[in-house]
C-alpha cells in the first residue's frame, strides 16, 4: 500500500482553545492518500479533538485544514457534502437507536446520495457480510454486542464510499474479547488502501498496519515517525514515559 | 333526580356533549403536538433568535392559567379588532398551552437521544433538516409516548374551561350547568360528566401504555 505523494488531508498551524485550555497548539500534519496515521498519547493530549477537527465536528480557532487541497467548508450544504466523503467511527458506536441495523447502513446512501432503496440494501448487505454481521441485519442496535455494533458503524461509514476514514478510539469502549474483531476489520481496510486517521491505544494495530505514528501530549505533536522508529527508539522523554506507562513498567 | 333519571332525560344531549369534548380534545391535542414540534425545532435550531423565541414562547404559555388566557382571548382580542367565536377562542387557547407542554416533553425526549447519534448523523452528511426529520423527531416521539399520554388526559380535562363560555352543544362540564338550569339534578349531573371524563381518561391511559410498549426504543 505504497502511499502516493498527494496529501489528501493537510493541517497548517491549527490552534484551538477550550476557554483557558489550549487543546491544539500549532498542529501541522499531512496525511497522504492511502496512508494510515495513528494518533497516540495520554488522555487529554488533544488527539481526539484533532481527529474531530478533520470533519469539523470541532471547529478551529486559527490555522487551516485542507482536504484534497481545498479548505474545509464552514457550514451548510457544503459542509454536509464534505462530511459525506469522510467516514467517522466513534468510541461509543453511535448507531441510530430507532433504526434496524440494515436501515442504519442504508440511511446515508438513500438520503444523502439518493441511492434507490433496493440498491442501497443490496450494498448494505454486502458490507454487513464483509464485517461479519449480516445475520443481524434486521435487529436493532441494542440487541447487538459492542463489537458487533462497532462493525456496523464501520459498515455505515463505508456505505458512503468515503475518501478517508477517521476512527476516534474505536475499541476503547469494548470488552477485551471484542477488540480484535473490530481491529481485524480495520486492518483489512488499511490493507485495501483506505486513508485512515486512527486515535487508538492499540499498539499492536499501530505496529502492524500504520505507516506513521503521531505522538501527542498537551495539545502538541511531540514527535512522529514510522511505528518501528517510534516504538523502539522514541526521541522525546514524554514519549518514552508514555510508552513505559502503557507497557506497565 | 338520580343519575338514572339524568341519563334518561338528558342522555341524548350528554352524548353530543361527550362527542363535543372528544372532538375538542383531539383538535387541541393534535394542534398542540404540531405546534409543539414546530416550537421544538426552533428551540434546537442552530439559529439563536429562533431558539430565544421558542424558549420565550414555552415560558409564556406554560406559565399562564388556561382560563386566564381564555379571558384575554374572549374579552381583549375584540378590542384589537379580532373577533373569534367562543369555540375558536377556546381551542386556540388550549392549543397554545398544550403546545408549550408538548415542546417540553419533546425536549426531554431529544435530550435522551444523546449528542453521539447527532454527530454520527452529521458525519454521514445529513443536513440539519434531515437530522431533525429522520433521527430526532422519530426518536423523540417514541420516547415521549407516556408523557404525551398524560398531556392528552390533561388536554381532555382542560376542555372543561369551555363551561365558562356559551357553547352549543356544551362540553361535559358546561353540560352540568345545562342540566341544572333545566331541572334539579344537583350532584347527579356532575357524576355523569365525571364518569365520562374518567372513562375516557382510563381508555387513553390504557392505549398510551400499550403504544409505549410497542414503540419504545430499547437502549
Amino acid at each position: 500500500m505504497a502511499a502516493d505523494n498527494t496529501a489528501i488531508i493537510q493541517m497548517h498551524h491549527v490552534d484551538k482553545h477550550y476557554g483557558e485550555l489550549h487543546v491544539l497548539q500549532d498542529i501541522n500534519l499531512d496525511v497522504q492518500k492511502g496512508e494510515v496515521v495513528v494518533l497516540i498519547g495520554p488522555s487529554g493530549s488533544g488527539k481526539s479533538t484533532l481527529c474531530r477537527t478533520i470533519n469539523r465536528l470541532e471547529t478551529i480557532d486559527s490555522g487551516e485544514i485542507l482536504f484534497e487541497g481545498k479548505p474545509l467548508p464552514e457550514e451548510g450544504k457544503e459542509l454536509a457534502a464534505y462530511r459525506a466523503e469522510i467516514g467517522m467511527v466513534f468510541q461509543s458506536f453511535n448507531l441510530f437507536a430507532h433504526k434496524s441495523i440494515l436501515d442504519n447502513v442504508t440511511l446515508g446512501p438513500r438520503e444523502v446520495l439518493g441511492t434507490p432503496k433496493a440498491e442501497a440494501e443490496m450494498e448494505a448487505m454486502e458490507l454487513l457480510a464483509r464485517v461479519g454481521v449480516a445475520e443481524q441485519a434486521h435487529k436493532v442496535p441494542a440487541q447487538l454486542s459492542g463489537g458487533q455494533q462497532q462493525r456496523v458503524a464501520i459498515a455505515r461509514s463505508l456505505a458512503m464510499h468515503p475518501k478517508a476514514m477517521l476512527f476516534d478510539e474505536p475499541t476503547s469502549a469494548l470488552d477485551p474479547e471484542m477488540i480484535n474483531e473490530v481491529l481485524e476489520v480495520m486492518v483489512e481496510l488499511a490493507q485495501e488502501g483506505m486513508t485512515m486517521v486512527v486515535v487508538t491505544h492499540e499498539m499492536s494495530f499501530a505496529r502492524r498496519v500504520s505507516n506513521r505514528v503521531v505522538f501527542m501530549a498537551d495539545g502538541q505533536i511531540m514527535e512522529e515517525g514510522t511505528p518501528d522508529e517510534f516504538f523502539d527508539h522514541p526521541k522525546t522523554e514524554r514519549a518514552k514515559d508514555f510508552l513505559d506507562s502503557i507497557r506497565g513498567h | 333526580m338520580g343519575v338514572g333519571d339524568v341519563i334518561a332525560e338528558f342522555g341524548g344531549v350528554y352524548v353530543s356533549s361527550l362527542l363535543s369534548t372528544w372532538l375538542m380534545t383531539i383538535i387541541c391535542f393534535l394542534g398542540g403536538l404540531a405546534l409543539g414540534v414546530l416550537v421544538t425545532v426552533m428551540r434546537v435550531s442552530p439559529i439563536k433568535p429562533l431558539r430565544v423565541v421558542g424558549d420565550f414562547y414555552v415560558q409564556l404559555f406554560r406559565n399562564i392559567p388556561t382560563i386566564s388566557l381564555l379571558v384575554i382571548f374572549v374579552y381583549a382580542l375584540p378590542y384589537l379588532g379580532l373577533l373569534l367565536d367562543y369555540r375558536t377562542c377556546l381551542i386556540a387557547c388550549i392549543i397554545l398551552v398544550v403546545s408549550s407542554f408538548a415542546s417540553e416533553n419533546f425536549m426531554s425526549g431529544i435530550n435522551a437521544i444523546g449528542v453521539g447519534q447527532i454527530e454520527a448523523a452529521r458525519s454521514v452528511g445529513l443536513s440539519f433538516v434531515q437530522i431533525v426529520r429522520l433521527i430526532v423527531i422519530p426518536q423523540a416521539l417514541r420516547t415521549t409516548v407516556l408523557p404525551m399520554t398524560n398531556l392528552l388526559i390533561a388536554t381532555l380535562l382542560t376542555t372543561a374551561i369551555g363551561s365558562q363560555v356559551p357553547l352549543t352543544p356544551p362540553e361535559l362540564t358546561g353540560m352540568v350547568n345545562y342540566v341544572n338550569s333545566r331541572s334539579v339534578a344537583g350532584i347527579s349531573a356532575f357524576v355523569v360528566s365525571a364518569i365520562c371524563y374518567a372513562g375516557t381518561a382510563l381508555v387513553i391511559g390504557y392505549l398510551g401504555n400499550k403504544l409505549d410498549k410497542r414503540v419504545r426504543i430499547v437502549r
